[in-house]
This record gives structure tokens, sequence and C-alpha cells, in this order.
């Protein structure tokens, strides 16, 4: 258990694919004594980093998932959350952030600012995340440090304040100049591990003074202790670092460190600065909303003594059973308290509270507020919010996008089948937008989730994780159908020729309902249909909605009332109603002006304001309607509505149209009423395919 | 209640009247008042019952983000499909979406021509035949005659007309809504049409102080409700 809050680091290593960032987290941990050996990502001997432990990461030198691994440094505990690098997966990405209370900004000195570091960038910037930026890889071959920090001024618009200067570059680098102590620091040893203190090179003096009297003009616009005492020629050591942290904090600076994580130069300087500039968890607001008082927003204060409050960012399932990676907000748990799920109401009782490593663990017995930790066997899903003392908090909201779209996929053998379920049963866990199910009809198993890619990076990792071998349908949309007016029913089931008969009759509205998807509203008077039939009624009408006759797609939108009606004192049944529902809707939902609902996905197009003619272009092709437009003097954004039958394949083309430069997100907003051409199409398209089915 | 019916019946038609049939292609109108008065609710009207009509608004805005323009247009035909029961509404709303573009520029880094220049691009791409674009929260302080007569030509070259809201500053001097103000008096010539927003009586009363070339400038008797965001008649 941390001691004091206020050393305590929740960070996170944010960073353009190739700029290094795994190579970096590991020399971390090695510099922190957790790992005793250095691994490198590419390592032919099938070691790895320890940070990426999924087999998909590991062939393609990416981090997919998020681990949480905790290190001391100079009395300080440092939580490291490895962000994923790629904007495919900004699920795990956006789940990271939340917990984070800053980052490292990875920069590559030769390649620079690039557009994946401007979209980790903005991915910081939306959560109000301080940083420091490391330039690494200064000992390659073009390393231009001070390119790249004017591109951090430029491209991203940080306020770029250096704190160390290279002593040489590419081959020759040997060291850094730290401008605030004055001091060439060098790093001796088989894997730098010593820092040596010594005088700033004499070559290296007269630039020195310069970047730091940079350095002092830039932190005495945010200090005016530290301006006058540079004024007087009196700045300490201690007002320097004061003004840095209060410039990070309040993200008017980013401070920029250097070196080279592969040739272990740099790493203990940042590991300071990481400890004295950017914010200890007291130093955030987070904030929770109540659920007891209209989802109203609550501060969290960091405090271990009220009741606690934590949020499950991450599940795994390990060797061990699964793992659930939590923040706590405020208050402290300990082994055997009991805390609520708020999602599903369901109690939980802490068994083992652990300390993670990348790939071990440690057992604890308490740990509070500001902490990440990892907890055993608990039942939940990522993104659960767990509290003690009858609160009611949630840290996100509880509302759950429903799926939008779906396919097929056939197991290739009885081992790949038990492999899968498998795979299907931890994923949709995880991640409460993938659904998956057996389909009664085709007895095929159907994954669900919220676009392409999404289902794309859960098939990869089946194939990879779990070894399973399957065939793949083709993405399928969720369409729905409905009226769009308004018809009356009145509809007589009989059969009453010989044997036990059926009759009823049932007679009413049908119309189009704008808030919810089906309504039932029995408004019979006098008994004309006795009120044990009602519920058959309800049931039949209930089951047309399963199956529209259109394109075989749920209906919804539904709004029935039920008027009038008949019934024979022997032959009626509810089978007898429930047969005369199915009836009189299938007539009265043939004569109601029906149409095609289609899922409508809320587009954002961010990147660089060059681009925004093409960007517009891709979005008119796709029967998309501009929402709106938002222009800076670098930047644009695009917020329109995009059916998802016209996203497949969006990212390549927006790749191709942007130069790799601009990304999208993409949520389900609504269902609309697909275009008259396209629902004849589909219509046509379901009859052939029910006709082959015959 | 039928689309037709609404639009017929639109208190706009009023407004419409008193400024001899519209503001006309080329030009720009104006609609000043201190800040909180209501000028974006008066916009949000005009451009929704353009929509309505089938007819093409770009929104623009220079404010930080543009989540609460949309829910102006949210609450506002939320509004008019209660209040006068429209028929089919839902798909109303979806047709009335497609007749809007809000762009969203920071006048502080964009210069005028670029925000012509993507409005242009936006029309063009997007195969979007604007008929008004309304302009909220321009900075007037900031303008020259030069600027709104590049604005001017952009209109009449695209055949639109504009709108603008005029943010009148606390430290004016005096502004009571009854005659043209003092910061929009050395651009006078490039506008067409004075709206002043006066706020007495728990209501917002629009007053119209200049009309294209007119000498005698009607009262149109129009009031916005704050409570309920709409242009109404005065009774």
């Amino acid at each position: 258990m941390v001691k004091d809050v206020r050393k305590l680091r929740n960070i996170g290593i944010s960073a353009h694919i190739d700029s290094g960032k795994t190579t970096l987290t590991e020399r971390i941990l090695y510099y922190t004594d957790k790992i005793h050996t250095i691994r490198e990502v590419h390592d032919k001997n099938g070691g790895g980093a320890t940070m990426d432990f999924m087999e998909l990461e590991r062939e393609r030198g990416i981090t997919i998932t998020s681990a949480a691994t905790n290190v001391r440094w100079k009395n300080h505990t440092i939580n490291i959350i490895d962000t994923p690098g790629h904007v495919d997966f900004t699920i795990e990405v956006e789940r990271a952030l939340r917990v984070l209370d800053g980052a490292v900004l990875v920069l590559c000195a030769v390649g620079g600012v690039q557009s994946q570091s401007i979209t980790v960038d903005r991915q910081l910037k939306r959560y109000k995340i301080s940083s420091v930026a490391f330039i690494n890889k200064c000992d390659r071959v073009g390393a231009s440090p001070y390119n790249v920090i004017e591109q951090l001024r430029e491209k991203l618009g940080h306020n770029a304040v250096l704190l160390q200067i290279p002593i040489g570059l590419e081959d020759s680098l040997s060291g850094v100049v730290d401008l605030v102590t004055m001091k060439a620091l060098y790093f001796d040893g088989k894997n730098g591990e010593n820092v040596r203190i010594d005088d700033i090179p004499n070559d290296l003096l007269e630039e020195a003074q310069k970047k730091r009297e940079e350095m002092l003009d830039a932190l005495s616009m945010l200090s005016d202790e530290l301006a006058e005492a540079y004024l007087e020629g009196e700045e300490t050591e201690d007002l320097i670092n004061k003004a840095i942290r209060i410039g990070t904090l309040s993200r008017e600076i980013t401070p920029v460190l250097l070196g080279s994580a592969y040739k272990n130069k740099g790493i203990q300087p940042l590991m300071d600065a990481i400890i004295s500039y950017l914010p200890s968890p007291k130093d955030r607001i987070n904030t929770a909303l109540d659920l007891d008082n209209e989802e109203k927003e609550t501060l969290l204060p960091s405090n271990p003594a009220i009741p606690p409050v934590a949020l499950a960012f991450k599940l795994e399932d390990g060797h061990y059973g699964q793992l659930t990676y939590i923040r706590i907000y405020q208050g402290s748990l300990k082994k055997g308290d009991e805390l609520t799920n708020v999602r599903s109401r369901k109690k939980i009782k802490i068994g083992r509270l652990i300390c993670m490593h990348s790939n071990s663990m440690e057992d604890i017995t308490s740990a509070s507020c500001g902490e990440i930790i990892a907890l055993f066997g608990i039942d939940c899903a990522s993104g659960d919010t767990f509290c003690g003392g009858g609160l009611s908090y949630s840290m996100t909201s509880m509302h759950i996008p429903e799926p939008v779209i779906s396919l097929a996929i056939n197991p290739k053998d009885k081992k790949s089948s038990d492999a899968l379920s498998k795979a299907l049963n931890r994923f949709t866990k995880e991640d409460p937008t993938f659904q998956a199910y057996v389909d009664a009809e085709s007895s095929q198993t159907i994954i669900k989730g919220m676009g392409e890619l999404h289902l794309d990076i859960y098939l990869e990792r089946m194939r990879r994780e779990y070894n399973a071998a399957f065939d793949v349908g083709m993405p399928q949309v969720a369409y729905r159908e409905t009226v769009t007016s308004a018809v009356s029913f009145n509809y007589t089931h009989k059969k009453q020729t010989g044997g036990s008969g059926q009759y009823g009759r049932v007679a009413g509205m049908l119309e189009s309902n704008r808030d919810t998807d089906y309504e039932f509203i029995n408004s019979i008077k006098g008994g004309a249909i006795p009120s044990e039939f009602i519920p058959a009624c309800d049931k039949g009408f209930q089951e047309c909605l399963r199956k529209g006759p259109l394109i075989g797609f749920p209906i919804v939108r539904i709004k029935i009332t039920l008027n009038d009606g008949n019934y024979h004192p022997v032959d009626s049944s509810s089978v007898a109603f429930t047969n005369a529902a199915i009836g009189a809707f299938r007539l009265a939902y043939s004569k109601a002006n029906t149409c095609i609902l289609e899922p409508i996905m809320k587009v954002s197009v961010e990147g660089p304001s060059e681009f925004q003619g093409n960007v517009l272009a891709t979005i008119n092709q796709r029967r998309g309607i501009i929402i709106s437009t938002s222009e800076s003097d670098r930047f644009s954004r695009i917020d329109a509505e995009v059916p998802l039958s016209e996203m497949f394949g969006y990212s390549t083309v927006l790749r191709s149209h942007t130069q790799g430069k601009s990304e999208f997100t993409m949520e389900f907003s609504r269902y609309g009423r697909v275009p008259e051409s396209l629902a004849e199409k589909l219509k046509k398209e379901y009859l052939e395919k029910q006709k082959a089915n015959k | 209640m039928v689309k037709k019916e609404l639009i017929k019946r639109s208190p706009l038609r009023i407004l419409e009247q008193s400024i001899h049939g519209g503001l006309g292609n080329g030009n720009i109108g104006v609609i000043a008042a201190r800040k909180g008065v209501g000028k974006t609710a008066c916009l949000v009207n005009i451009a929704a019952d353009l929509m309505l009509q089938e007819k093409h608004v770009i929104h623009v805005s220079f404010s930080e983000n543009t989540h609460h323009i949309i829910a102006w247009y949210e609450d506002i035909f939320t509004e008019l499909a209660n209040r006068f029961k429209l028929d089919n509404a839902q798909h109303l709303h979806d047709n009335f979406l497609k007749n809007r573009i809000i762009m969203n520029f920071n006048q502080d880094t964009i210069d005028q021509e670029k925000i012509e220049k993507s409005i242009l691009t936006t029309i063009e791409t997007c195969a979007f035949n604007a008929n008004t674009i309304v302009l909220d929260g321009y900075d007037f302080g900031k303008s020259s005659a030069g600027d709104l007569q590049s604005f001017k030509n952009f209109a009449s070259q695209l055949n639109l007309e504009l709108w603008f809201s005029a943010s009148v500053p606390d430290d004016h001097g005096y502004f009571d809504g009854s005659s043209i103000p003092e910061m929009i008096q050395p651009l006078i010539d490039k506008i067409s049409i004075v709206i002043c927003l006066q706020p007495r009586d728990h209501f917002i009363f629009l007053n119209l102080v200049k009309d294209h070339d007119a000498e005698m400038v009607g009262n149109p008797h129009l009031k916005l409700d704050p409570r309920i965001l709409l242009i109404a008649e005065e009774k």
C-alpha cells in the first residue's frame, strides 16, 4: 500500500508505433530492478519484451492490450499503464487513458512528429493529461532532436521546453547535459545503470548556457518567484523545478528530455522527471456519476478514509483465472472487503489483491485511492465500477450501445469449435460491445460488434491466441423494419370444423411509435376479450416482431392498441387468441406503409485541414450527411452521419485520401430510413435467399 | 398538422413581409443585441424555417464547439413538432438535418479568405447548394468594410444571403435596441437589414431598425419567447 499518495504516479507511455516505446518501458523496468536481463522487442531467441505478452503483439512488434506494471523509483511508486500505440485499437486506448494521471510522449529523433504521434497527442489532450516528452533514438543516423522540438511546437502546438541537450549525436551520443543543474550526465556500466555526473564539456558550454536561458525565459512566464530570482541572477534548482512542475500540471508547458532507450542513455533522468513533474493522483480532479442522484457529476476526493470507488478498466484471462485491473479513485480496499458492482448490483468479496508486474504478481493486503491494482476471480465486465459503503457511483456511463454489425463464423473442426467458445466467452466479458450467440435457424455462431475493425481485431485474436481455425461470412448490417402510417385491424381466427375448435377475434390499431420499440395498450372495454386471453394477444404480436416479412429483420417502433374483439365460450383459448393476433398483425402490417431502417453511425474524422475537401468527398459518396465541420489553423474535424453499410473498408479509403494523416472514429447514432431504391434491392435479395433455401 | 401548414403559418412570414419579401441574395442581415439576449435563438429560428422549406443552410459558428448549436436546432425542432403536432415527425427530422451543415471556425487563427474558401469547398464537394449562410458569433469589432464587402461579393457569386449576429459589448455605450448599434454604424452601407433585440416584459422583441433602403421602417410585431425559444406574433 502506498503510504503517501503524493508519491504515486500513474503514467502511460504514449507513442507512435516505431518510436521505441516498448524498449523504453523495458529499460524503466530494468533500472527499477524489476527484471534482471534486458530483452529486446524483436529478440531472436523468442523472449520478447516483458510488456508485450500477447503473441500477436510480439509478432507485429506492437502492443495491443494494456498491462499495468508497478515499479519503485527514488521513494516513489510508479504504475506504468502500457497504452496501445495503434489508432485501430481505440477502445483499449480510451480505457487506458481513463486511469492515467500523466504520460510520457515518446517521439523518434529521426522520424519526428508523425501522424500517429498527432493521434496520440490528441487523445492525451482530450483527457487533459499532463505529459513530458522524450525524444528517443538520438543514437540513430539522421537524429535531429532540435527539429523534433520545432515540430512539437508547430504540429502539436505544445509549448515545448527543452530541459537537456545531447552530448554528441548519432553514434557519438554519449550522454546529456542537464540544463537545470548545468551538469553533464553520462551512463556508465554494461547497461548504463551507473549515472556519472560531470562538468559540461567545454565545447558545449556556450550552447548549454544559451539553451538554459531559453528554458528560464519560458519558465519565468509561469512563476513570478522564479522570474524575480532570475532577474537577480539567483535562480535555484528548486525554484526551476517548481516552475516546471506548475507548468506541466497546468499543461502550459511540455518539458522535453532526450536520449536513446536502446543505447541506455537518458532513462534515469526521464524517471526523475516523471516523479518531479507529472501529477500525483491528488493533483487531478476525478468525477463519477451518482446513480442515486440522477447521474449527477460527483467529485471523488483522494481520501483513503471514505467509502471506496474503483473502476475495472482491464480484464485479463491468465493462466490462473480472470484478473481484473482496477484503479481506486477514493477510499481504500483490503482483503475480505465487500464491494458492490454498480452495474450488475452483485456483491463481491475481495479474495486476493495483487500488485502486478508485467507477467508476474505479488500479493498485497490493502490498497488505497490513486493506486492501480488487480483483483483475482472477480466476475465483472470491463468498465464496471465497484463501490463500497452503500455508494452507487458509476465512473462511466451505464449505457452500452447495441452492436450494429454481425458476421457468421464457422469453426473448421471440433478443436477449433471448443477454442472458439472459450475465446468468445472471454472476449464478450472483457468488452460489453462485443456479443456472440448461436443463431437458432442456421445453427451458425454469430458475432456482433460496433464496426468492421472491431470484429476484425477479435477474429485475429481468436486465430492467434486460441489457434482456432474458422471460416468467416460477410459482415451483415443489423437492419430493422417499421411502419410509417396507422392501420386499424379486425381479424377473426376461426377453426371450428370438427373436434375442439379455435375461435378468437381481435380488433384495434397498429401505428408507429417514436419512443420505444414496442408498446402494447389494452383498451378492451366490457370484456369483449376476457382478460385471461389478453397476454396471449400480446404474445402473438410480439412473436411477429422478431422477424419482419420485408427482409427478415426485427420490427421496431410499433404501438398496438387492442380495443375490441370477440370470443367463443367453448372454442376460445390462449392459442386461438395468439393466432388471431398473429393473423391480425400480418394483415395490418402489410397495409401500414412499411419501411426498412438501417444503423446510422456518427462518424468523426480528424486530420490536417489540407485534406478537408477530400474527406468531405468520401463522406458525400457514402450517403453521409455532414453535421458539422470545425477548423482551426492546421486541423479540421468533420462530424457526419453515415449509414453503417457504407462504412465497410472506410479506414483504407481514408488513409489513401489523406496520406494516412487523418483518423476517424465511429459510433452508433440512431436508426434511419433506407432510401427506396436500396430498400427494393434488399427486399429482392431477401426473396432470392428464401427461394434458395426452399 | 402537416409541414406545409406549419410553414405557411410561421411568424417568419410576417418578418418577410416587413422586409419587403426577405433579405435577398447577395445581401447581409444582422441581428444585434447584448450578450445572452437571444441572437442565436433568432438565427436558429430563421434557419430552421428555411430548412423545413427544404432550403439549404450553412450555420457558421465561431465558438468553441458545435454541440450546443446542434442542441439549439434539436430543441427548436422538437418544440415545433410537439407544439404543432407535426405528422411523421421522425421522418421530417431526418430530412431536416440533411438541409443543414454546421461549420465552426476559430476566428483568431483563420482569416476570412480561408473561411470563404472552406465554405466554397463544402458547397462544391457535398453538392450542397446553400440558400442561406448564418454566421453566429462573428466579431464585428475585428471586421472592416472591406471584409463585409468581400462577404457580400461571395454571397452574390453563390446566389445566397447572409444572416449575421452582432454582439453589442457591455462597455459600448448606450444601447436600448431602438436604433442601429454604434459598433456597426461604420459598416452600415454594406448591411441591408438590421434587427435589434429588445428585452422587456419577459419577452424579447424584434425591432427592425434598417430595412434595405426604405426610409420608413415598419415594426414586424414579433417577439421571441425565451421559455420555448420560438419566435411568435406580438399579441
